[in-house]
């Protein structure tokens, strides 16, 4: 079984996202203070945090920069703030996704969570390399000169989402469905903020990109190390 | 020409100098040219008198020489004549220059020659005029002449004539011609030193003007300046306040009004500040419970099959109505960052023409609903801009919804044009129109064409005036069109690149298909 950690303060939306979640076969543990959620987290690691940024005890971002410091869970942020300031400190403090309250449907909270949680790039095996990288997609390593690199699972699919096509020029919405399962955003922050981690990450200086290249205007695209 | 006049319109002190300078000019010149003319009429007139009293005397001794000369021989009249010429001309030091002139009157046919004149002066120097008159008198006349000597020099005279008998040669013209060089000279003397005084009392009120008017213009402009600050937003700008006249009561007013507007301003800015705090908070706190609404509403919507028909009925508008009621909120509190001014633009690039295709695609189905249907022209293939495309996606889904609302089953032309700083769309649609009250009231919020059919339709009332600000807000402009019963043309005009400024109106607010 799968199990989400739903983290809100207001108890009848925790206990309604129980309902709906355990309705699709999840398991829920349901937190309401964010100075308790590392200590539930450690006790019982879940498979994915649904954070609330608003929360008494801990603020959710600082909450998200904790987990983050110990674990690659996937975290989706919720958030009754619409405004992109509270979004992008949310993606940069290390969260995967948001959803605004109130959701559209809760169907598509249920479809945010299985894409985050589902097996990606089972299609590929082998290794695929982007630019001194070495990606073994199976094992979920990433390898430079022999030594490991931690990504989270997000930024893994979507540095493998360039390395499967060099050289292909992704479009921020094309990356948005491949990676987010995304059908009609044009919510392009997530894209930036998450290559800018994915950058600080891999790149020799996260400054000049020689793996993950900008194509202005358009999109993003694996480079190719020692040339342009 | 036209600067200066824009100057002298916006200077006070400007303006009082010129007038005062002018004014005094005149009064200076009139009383200049008083003056002038008093002691040139003055001098000329003592001139005469003192002139006419020597010509009379120095005539009247030429008589009685000539008389004595009777009877004497040529050789003596001759010298006669000469010794008359040289005693006549003879001067003291300080005297004007003064010639003799020997005219032979007309008639006179005697032989012996004595037509002479003192210092090759020309005879002709006595005007017709003046010999006539001579001839008429027995008393010295006189007139201005010009003496014209044989060298060709010019000088002006006042000459005195009176008819003479030489001895042995009949009836002569006997002129005594004087120099008015001198006085002249003094004349001349007299009306440039006029002149240096009027010019340098004219100079010396001007300073004086202007330093007056310096000490009342002054602190008006200070004040100007501090009220200029203070519409500009700096409220904390005060008047100094130094003397006890009256620009210090000018001071004292204008601070305790400043003052008292600060005041004022603060509570309104605070207010504001309360109100706006208040309407986002009111949205943030309504999505919580909204969100838990929706999920449970899903939850029983899943199931309605199994419900009595009016259940599942109830059911379904419960799900319509959130979902109303959400975007209800979404309005509110977008609108609600508008009037606290912190909305801001996150600009990417992306091409305009796709965006609007995409929305036209995402609301075909709406369209289809209605019997209509969104036509897309664009002159270009592609329109790459730079704006912040959740905004300006926004406006096309409001404009694009509100064609279709009012569409009455024709079709909606959408058209796209470009240029190299600007970008522009024109929807235009062939439904009920607007009048020209509408038109005015388009874009208020919560306002409705048509109050009796409009709450069919479910918009929230605010997408229009929502769809201007994210227009203004990339310094584009939004603008409507309407006729009753001949549709209605809304234009948007972004520059290409966000926080620049449109130049130009790309299409036209009246469509070219319309006809007064």
């Amino acid at each position: 079984m799968t199990l989400v950690m739903v983290v809100d303060d207001d108890q009848d939306l925790a206990e309604m996202l129980g309902i709906v979640l355990t309705g699709a076969g999840i398991d829920v543990d349901l937190v309401s203070r964010g100075d308790e959620v590392l200590e539930v987290f450690r006790n019982n690691p879940p498979d994915l945090v649904l954070l609330d940024v608003m929360l008494p005890g801990l603020d959710g971002i600082e909450v998200c920069k904790l987990i983050r410091a110990e674990s690659m869970v996937p975290i989706i942020m919720l958030t009754a703030k619409g405004d992109s300031h509270d979004v992008v400190r949310g993606l940069e403090a290390g969260a995967d996704d948001y959803m605004v309250k109130p959701f559209k449907h809760p169907s598509e909270l249920i479809a945010r969570i299985r894409t985050r949680l589902r097996r990606t790039n089972a299609d590929v095996s082998g290794l695929l390399t982007i630019g001194d990288l070495a990606i073994d997609v199976q094992a979920h390593q990433i390898m430079r000169a022999g030594k490991k690199i931690a990504l989270t699972k997000l930024e893994f699919d979507l540095l493998v989402a360039l390395a499967k096509e060099p050289g292909r020029v992704f479009t921020r919405d094309a990356l948005l469905s491949e990676v987010w399962g995304y059908r009609h955003s044009t919510d392009t922050r997530l894209v930036n903020v998450h290559v800018q981690r994915l950058r600080s990450k891999i790149e020799h200086d996260p400054e000049n990109p020689e793996i993950v290249v900008t194509i202005r205007g358009v999109g993003y695209k694996a480079g190719v190390m020692g040339g342009s | 020409m036209n600067r200066f006049i824009g100057r002298f319109r916006s200077s006070l002190t400007l303006k009082v100098i010129v007038s005062t300078v002018l004014l005094s000019f005149l009064v200076i010149y009139l009383t200049g040219s008083a003056l002038n003319s008093q002691l040139s009429v003055g001098i000329k007139k003592v001139n005469i008198d003192s002139s006419r009293i020597e010509a009379r005397s120095t005539i009247f001794s030429a008589e009685y020489k000539f008389l004595l000369a009777q009877g004497e021989k040529d050789a003596a009249v001759h010298k006669v004549v000469e010794d008359v010429i040289s005693s006549a001309t003879s001067l003291t030091s300080n005297e004007s220059a003064r010639e003799v002139i020997f005219i032979r009157s007309p008639g006179n046919t005697r032989v012996q020659d004595y037509e002479m004149t003192s210092n090759l002066v020309d005879p002709n120097s006595i005007p017709e005029k003046l010999r006539s008159k001579v001839r008429k008198n027995t008393s010295p006349t006189w007139s201005y002449v010009t003496i014209k000597y044989l060298g060709g020099q010019l000088v002006p005279g006042l000459a005195f004539g009176q008819t003479v008998k030489i001895p042995n040669a009949g009836q002569y013209e006997m002129y005594l011609v004087f120099s008015l060089a001198n006085q002249n000279a003094t004349l001349a003397l007299i009306q440039r030193f006029l002149i240096l005084t009027g010019s340098v009392l004219v100079i010396l009120i001007a300073l004086i003007v202007w330093l007056v008017v310096r000490q009342v213009v002054k602190p008006v402009r200070e004040a100007a300046l501090v009220a200029t600050q203070f519409t500009a937003g700096d409220f904390s700008q005060r008047m100094r306040v130094t003397t006890r006249d009256e620009i210090a009561t000018l001071g004292d007013a204008f601070n305790a009004m400043a003052q008292s507007l600060e005041k004022q301003i603060a509570r309104l800015e605070n207010l504001s500040r309360v109100q706006q705090r208040f309407v986002s908070d009111v949205s943030h706190e309504l999505r919580t419970p909204l969100t838990t609404l929706r999920m449970a509403s899903e939850v029983i919507f899943a199931s309605r099959d199994s419900f009595d028909p009016a259940v599942a009925r109830s059911t379904e508008l419960l799900v319509a109505q959130l979902d109303r009621f959400e975007r209800l909120l979404e309005d509110l509190l977008e609108v609600s960052r508008f009037d606290a001014e912190v909305a801001v633009i996150e600009a990417v690039e992306f091409d305009l023409v796709v965006l609007a295709q995409k929305c036209a695609a995402d609301l075909s189905l709406v369209a289809k609903e209605r019997s209509t249907e969104l036509r897309i022209y664009s002159i270009l293939e592609s329109i790459m801009v730079k704006a912040d495309i959740r905004r300006i996606e926004r406006i096309l889904r409001n404009l694009f919804s509100n064609a279709i609302d009012h569409a009455e089953e024709k079709p909606i032309s959408v058209t796209i044009i470009a240029s190299e700083n600007d970008a522009a769309i024109g929807i235009r649609d062939y439904g009920p129109g607007l009048d020209e009250s509408s038109l005015h009231r388009v874009f208020d919020r919560f306002w409705r064409a048509d109050p009796s059919r409009a709450r069919i339709r479910g918009g929230t009332g605010l997408g229009l005036s929502i769809a201007l600000e994210d227009a203004r807000l990339h310094n584009g402009e939004l603008e409507a069109w309407g006729r009753p019963g001949k549709g209605a043309h809304f234009v948007l005009t972004l520059p290409r690149y966000a926080a620049e400024n449109i130049e130009s109106r790309l299409i036209k607010l009246q469509p070219d298909d319309y006809h007064e």
